[in-house]
């Protein structure tokens, strides 16, 4: 018998069979060795398994602990009732819920195999401090956080609505709203920092607009606040830094960010610029092929003017965009300066 | 010659089959890459998160730099950088793993956190080993589990870094995962 032959067949028939019915795959594999059906019969039990939608950095949680990983309608988390899962991220998990008297919240709950990592219980209490702090109409209004046996939780208003990403991918956007929108972010922005605090994670995924056209900053997942926040260095290489994927993220981090250099609130405004180039243009300002041509790009490619790109554009805001992109810190605007500026070209009363 | 074109030129000759050029270029790369990820780790602590392929791409740049970024360097690079990664990485579960953690910074109770920290850094242990057993089998697998997991790149950068189709990488992706989930599960129970 030769092992690299059989692994060959072995690898034939897994890729022949894999998609088919049960008693399809018996057909084929039937006339193969004894030891080949058993490796290919094995390899197939644990692909049932069903384990495939899983990022690989989950894997290894989610196989080792076992664990429930939803909860279901009915099922209550201090006051509040579960509806439906709405999402799944890397710190946690966001449903719909609703208080006793019926009022829907999102509810976020810390995943429990999380609780091991300091710093992802550290970021949930700064994320949920953070937005506590904060009262504003432009960033969603925390009601509530709490313990339960479920995890620690943060029940938020419940904003219905479309993402910027959404708002972007559905095409070119009108001049009005345009400003309309750029003026709500900036002004929420600007109130955070007016706090002390940085959101570190702006992006198109953060930013909901209602359907009554107000819009709102979520996720101060990464936000810190300015103040001395003790936190524990973190040594957790396994559920912070090997997750992966870039995927969003190093699209609309500003080039100090990358370097590894500490955020300001001059990040976000970068950011926030990226986001804003995008909404204007239809086209994001660093967009590469391959993480490193993004990286690469952020770091040194001359960008283009969004009138380039779009007819019509507001000279003042297409400057303003151009500097809240600047590669150094210092000569971008505030959050309060851009805000000023998409006020005054504002139509709404 | 200036670092840069020292690293450039030890991608180079290692494309031409200069295998002594890797064994010159590894630690290069693994202390580069071993010391930003340091500083990544205790810059979370800030609120700054750097992935291992945004770690990776930076290593890039500065030991071969911008200039130097031709394709085959680049996916040279890739290649070697990934190991490195994987090193990284699981040296430092492996101390994190038998490591002691005493901390009066945490909320909970160490009894409650303590098990699952152990049991995140044993799985990231336990799949390198695993991955040893694959390598034996199926080397180029081993690779693109390595490259996809360890190094963080998507398929289609693993296919370009190795020099195979899309479809290769994801079929060998689909099979590997397979054999090594199924190997960590026996191993436990």
């Amino acid at each position: 018998m030769n092992p690299q032959t059989d692994w060959e067949e072995i690898e034939r028939l897994f890729h022949e069979v894999v998609d088919l019915p049960t008693q399809e795959r018996e057909a084929l594999l039937a006339s193969a060795s004894e030891s080949v059906r058993a490796e290919v019969g094995s390899l197939l039990e644990t692909n049932d398994k069903a384990f495939f939608s899983a990022p690989p950095a989950h894997l290894a949680a989610d196989l080792i602990e076992n664990q429930p990983s939803a909860l279901t309608a009915g099922q209550r988390v201090g006051k509040y009732e579960i509806e439906a899962l709405i999402t799944t991220g890397g710190m946690g998990e966001v449903y719909l819920a609703h208080d006793p008297s019926g009022n829907s919240v999102a509810l976020k709950i810390l995943r429990p195999h999380l609780v091991a990592s300091p710093q992802a219980v550290d970021r949930f209490q700064t994320e949920a401090r953070a937005a506590s702090a904060l009262s504003h109409p432009n960033i969603v209004t925390v009601c509530e956080t709490g313990d339960s046996p479920a995890g620690m939780f943060i029940a938020m208003e419940w904003v219905e609505g479309s993402t910027f990403r959404e708002l972007i991918d559905a095409g070119a956007v009108d001049t009005s709203r345009a400003i309309d929108w750029c003026e709500q972010a900036t002004r929420a922005l600007a109130a955070a920092h007016h706090a002390e605090i940085l959101h570190r994670d702006i992006k198109p995924e953060n930013i909901i607009l209602r359907r009554d056209g107000v819009l709102k900053i979520l996720d101060f997942g990464l936000a810190r606040l300015a103040g001395p926040v003790r936190l524990e260095p973190d040594t957790s290489g396994a559920s912070g830094t090997i997750s992966g994927t870039l995927s969003g993220t190093l699209l609309y981090m500003s080039p100090e960010i990358l370097r590894g250099e500490v955020a300001s609130s001059a990040s976000d405004v970068f950011s926030l610029g990226t986001l804003l180039y995008e909404l204007w243009t239809g086209k994001h300002p660093f967009a590469g092929e391959t993480p490193l041509d993004v990286y690469e790009a952020i770091e040194c490619r001359e960008v283009a003017a969004p009138s380039t790109l779009r007819d019509g554009m507001p000279q003042e805001i297409d400057v303003l965009i151009m500097r809240m992109l600047d590669r150094d810190p210092a000569a971008r605007p505030s959050a309060r300066e851009a805000s000023a500026v998409f006020s005054r070209f504002s139509t709404k009363p | 010659m200036n670092p840069q074109g020292e690293v450039t030129s030890l991608l180079t000759a290692w494309g031409k089959g200069d295998q002594n050029a890797l064994n010159e270029l590894m630690p290069l790369v693994y202390n580069e890459l071993h010391r930003m990820a340091r500083r990544a780790w205790s810059g979370q602590a800030q609120g700054h998160t750097l992935q291992p392929t945004a770690l990776i791409n930076e290593a890039f740049l500065k030991l071969a730099g911008a200039e130097n970024a031709s394709f085959e360097n680049r996916c040279h690079f890739l290649a070697v950088a990934c190991t490195a990664m994987r090193q990284i990485l699981v040296n430092h579960a492996k101390s994190r793993h038998t490591g002691k953690r005493g901390s009066g910074q945490v909320m909970l109770s160490l009894e409650d956190v303590q098990p699952a920290v152990n049991q995140e850094a044993a799985e990231v242990v336990a799949l390198h080993e695993a991955l040893e057993r694959l390598q034996a089998v199926d080397p180029r697998k081993s690779k693109v589990v390595e490259m996809r997991y360890f190094g963080g790149l998507s398929i289609e950068e693993t296919a370009e870094a190795l020099g195979v189709s899309i479809i290769t990488v994801n079929r060998d992706w689909r099979l590997a995962r397979t054999w090594l989930i199924r190997e960590m599960s026996s191993g436990r129970s």
